[in-house]
């Protein structure tokens, strides 16, 4: 306790069990960390990975031995995929009792070898200040990821003189590669050549803080800026420069550009393959290159002209003040002609949609709320029509793709900033995998919204069975409680909207509302999400939207 | 299929609990494919030095090398592709000997430099300190009398004074 005390932690997310009865018992003496109940650890996890997206702090969470610990592993493999920083604190049985499969022995530091940053099994108390301390550190610094700390009973209740380390030197732990001047020299020459330049900011950015030098550098060499799906927030998508989110279901316009750029320029992101499609077809005119403090993804998915190693917070500020200022008049003429060409479309239908719904979340929350979501067509749509403006407003599990992870996510965001508007966005296949978590939002009167929208699938899954399948809808349609009933169970605060006139006045309800709010949106059930570039394809192949209003090819770039 | 071949690294690693573990981890999971891999102590107390050699391809090689870079048990990695380094393992071969083939399976051990470790009723244990391929040599030559068990410490590789 004195170790999260020390780090500044106000808050941890846990599940008690036999062997952390000590820590427990600890607890009670610590008045100023404030510990949350949870219903089952997999939502410890995500919570503590929500409050890290939406702070930018180390989230915390605990949970006791075996399955507790094994409850973690969905939680911490989701934080490792996209880079959250999170220390997990795991018991562990006796340290005389390891390894002789005691009750609740779980061998969980080799269980999240794969999935952690780092991980300790720590035998010994004189080596748990260190322990402790490091983990902290290696979560929080260079490229951020999740730390598990195994601890055996007896090492909680056991007592060292040890002091906690005041600075953490590890030899070979380098945080960030070295930065290098030659290369951000030659990249600001690479944009002076450029005649269509564009930016692909990631997740990177938000991390290091750098949305303020990306703007900046955006404005003063007149440069787009596409985002990936965890980069969103990173520059204001009001921002004239902005161009959304590209991908397998991004913007047209970030596709088209990224396919007709001559020079491409990764910041902070790791060229996903959902992001690039078929690699072979990725940015087939463009140098690219690449600024990250990970020289682990140079290279690793495209092959790249020039890498710039460092934390952005030296590379994106050096690299604004090398570059020479221009203007990009004829190929903004060219984007500006795709966004015209092929918007996103909102169907002005009869029936009450997704898109109807997640457009208005963002109108009437002024693009200003914490955004969570699951994962599935709901996220596409949100991440396509929701205009973040800021880093830390965007929660959503982009590499793991974890189905689940929005409303917990959402809570320990709720828990982290009390006076902001949180909503997570959920289908009602994901929503019912953690559900249970209702209790503990009423519990704690938690200000949280969820904007459930149910279209009575897998909605995703049935739109690849749609397209890709022939049709061939296999075990997805998926059934629901009567939500109203539910919220009425755990007394949550419940609204129920199905038709478009009745939209604005549900919302405008729901964030009335205080404490947690469930508000049900019964929507088209086989609404699809465009474009869409099929898995495996080049980008090139990106389907647009068939609903677009002009008749252009729905397939295919036009020659 | 790209090109692949046999790449020598050292790593310097911090020796804590669950080290091996994931180190190995790292080379499952990337999919790099292990040919040798030796671990010891080494001048540091606290430290060990891994000699690996791992068959890939220069893409994957320079992957491994960052990814081991990359972990925070790591202190240092050293890819010694194109400099100067030895290299040696060490192997036990059992092979079967009756008396009238002793004489025989000496001679080849004499000129391999081999030594015999143990001698026995029915079989003769070689020793050999070498490379890869002169213990894969040596294996060849024994073979016709009958080869009981081998072990080998898989290779350990230093670069050369600087």
């Amino acid at each position: 306790m004195e170790a999260l005390a020390l780090h500044g932690v106000d808050i941890i997310f846990g599940y008690p069990g036999g062997v952390v009865l000590p820590l427990y018992d600890e607890m009670t003496r610590w008045p100023a960390i404030q510990h949350v109940l949870v219903r089952h650890e997999q939502c410890a996890a995500h919570m503590a990975d929500g409050y890290a997206r939406s702070t930018g702090k180390v989230g915390v969470c605990l949970a006791t031995s075996g399955p507790g610990a094994t409850n973690l592993v969905t939680g911490i493999a989701t934080a490792i995929m996209d880079s959250i920083p999170m220390v997990a604190i795991t018991g562990q049985v006796n340290s005389w009792a390891v390894g002789t499969d005691a009750f609740q022995e779980t061998d969980i530091q080799g269980i999240t070898i794969p999935i952690t940053k780092h991980n300790y099994l720590v035998m010994d108390v004189d080596d748990l200040p260190h322990a402790l301390v490091e983990a902290f550190h290696l979560a929080n610094t260079g490229r951020k990821g999740p730390v598990l700390v195994d601890i055996p009973k007896d090492v909680f209740t056991a007592m060292s003189s040890v002091p906690f380390p005041t600075e953490i030197v590890r030899r070979g732990y380098r945080a960030a590669a070295a930065t290098n001047d030659t290369a951000i020299e030659t990249a600001a020459k690479l944009v002076a050549e450029a005649k269509k330049p564009v930016i692909i900011a990631g997740a990177g950015v938000v991390w290091s803080e750098t949305h303020q030098a990306l703007a900046d550098l955006a404005a003063k060499a007149d440069l787009p800026i596409i985002n990936s799906l965890l980069g969103l927030g990173s520059i204001d998508r009001q921002n004239e420069r902005s161009l959304g989110m590209m991908g397998m279901h991004g913007e047209a316009v970030g596709t088209l550009a990224v396919q007709e750029a001559d020079l491409l320029i990764g910041i902070g992101i790791r060229f996903d393959d959902r992001l690039t499609g078929k690699v072979a077809g990725f940015a087939p005119n463009a140098k690219i290159i690449h600024f990250d403090l990970d020289p682990s993804e140079f290279a690793k998915v495209v092959e790249t002209t020039l890498c710039v190693p460092g934390d952005l917070s030296e590379t994106l500020p050096a690299f604004t003040a090398a570059v020479a200022p221009k203007v990009n008049d004829e190929w903004w003429a060219k984007l500006r002609g795709w966004q015209e060409e092929f918007p996103l479309v909102i169907p002005d239908s009869a029936g009450l949609m997704a898109r109807h719904v997640l457009q208005l979340l963002d109108r009437t929350t002024n693009s200003d709320a914490i955004i969570s979501t699951d994962v599935g067509q709901h996220q596409m749509w949100t991440a396509q029509l929701y205009r973040f403006k800021r880093p830390f407003q965007w929660l959503s599990s982009g590499g793991l793709g974890t189905m689940g992870f929005g409303f917990p996510a959402a809570m320990g965001a709720a828990f982290a900033n009390p006076k902001q508007e949180v909503w997570a966005v959920v289908g009602d296949g994901g929503f019912q995998m953690t559900l249970q978590e209702l209790q503990t939002a009423v519990e704690h009167k938690l200000n949280v919204k969820i904007c459930l929208v149910n279209n009575g699938y897998l909605g995703m899954v049935r739109q690849w069975q749609e397209l890709f399948f022939e049709n061939r809808y296999s075990h997805v349609a998926m059934g629901s409680p009567d939500y109203g009933k539910l919220a009425e169970a755990y007394g949550v605060t419940f609204f129920r909207c199905s038709t478009r006139e009745d939209l604005e006045s549900t919302f405008q309800q729901a964030r009335a509302a205080d404490g947690p709010v469930l508000v049900e949106f019964l929507v088209e059930m086989e609404e699809n999400v465009f474009p869409m570039v099929p898995a495996g394809k080049a980008n090139d192949q990106v389907q647009m939207d068939p609903g677009l209003p002009n008749d252009k090819a729905p397939m295919g770039i036009p020659a | 299929m790209r090109h692949t071949q046999e790449h020598t690294v050292t790593a310097l690693v911090h020796n804590e609990h669950g080290t091996l573990n994931r180190m190995i981890s790292l080379f499952r999971r990337r999919g790099f494919s292990l040919s040798s891999l030796a671990v010891g102590d080494c001048e540091e107390p606290g430290l060990s030095r891994m000699s690996i050699v791992v068959n890939a391809d220069d893409n994957m090689l320079r992957q491994c090398v960052m990814q081991l870079e990359k972990a925070v048990d790591v202190v240092s990695v050293e890819s010694l592709d194109g400099k100067e380094y030895v290299h040696r393992e060490l192997a036990f071969i059992q092979v079967e000997a009756p008396p009238e083939k002793r004489s025989e399976i000496i001679d080849i051990s004499r000129v391999l430099n081999c030594e015999i470790v143990h001698l026995g009723l029915k079989t003769m244990t070689v020793q050999v300190v070498a490379n890869a391929r002169k213990i894969q040599g040596l294996i060849r030559l024994l073979e016709p009398y009958g080869i009981k068990k081998i072990v080998r410490s898989g290779t350990v590789a230093m670069s050369a004074e600087e």
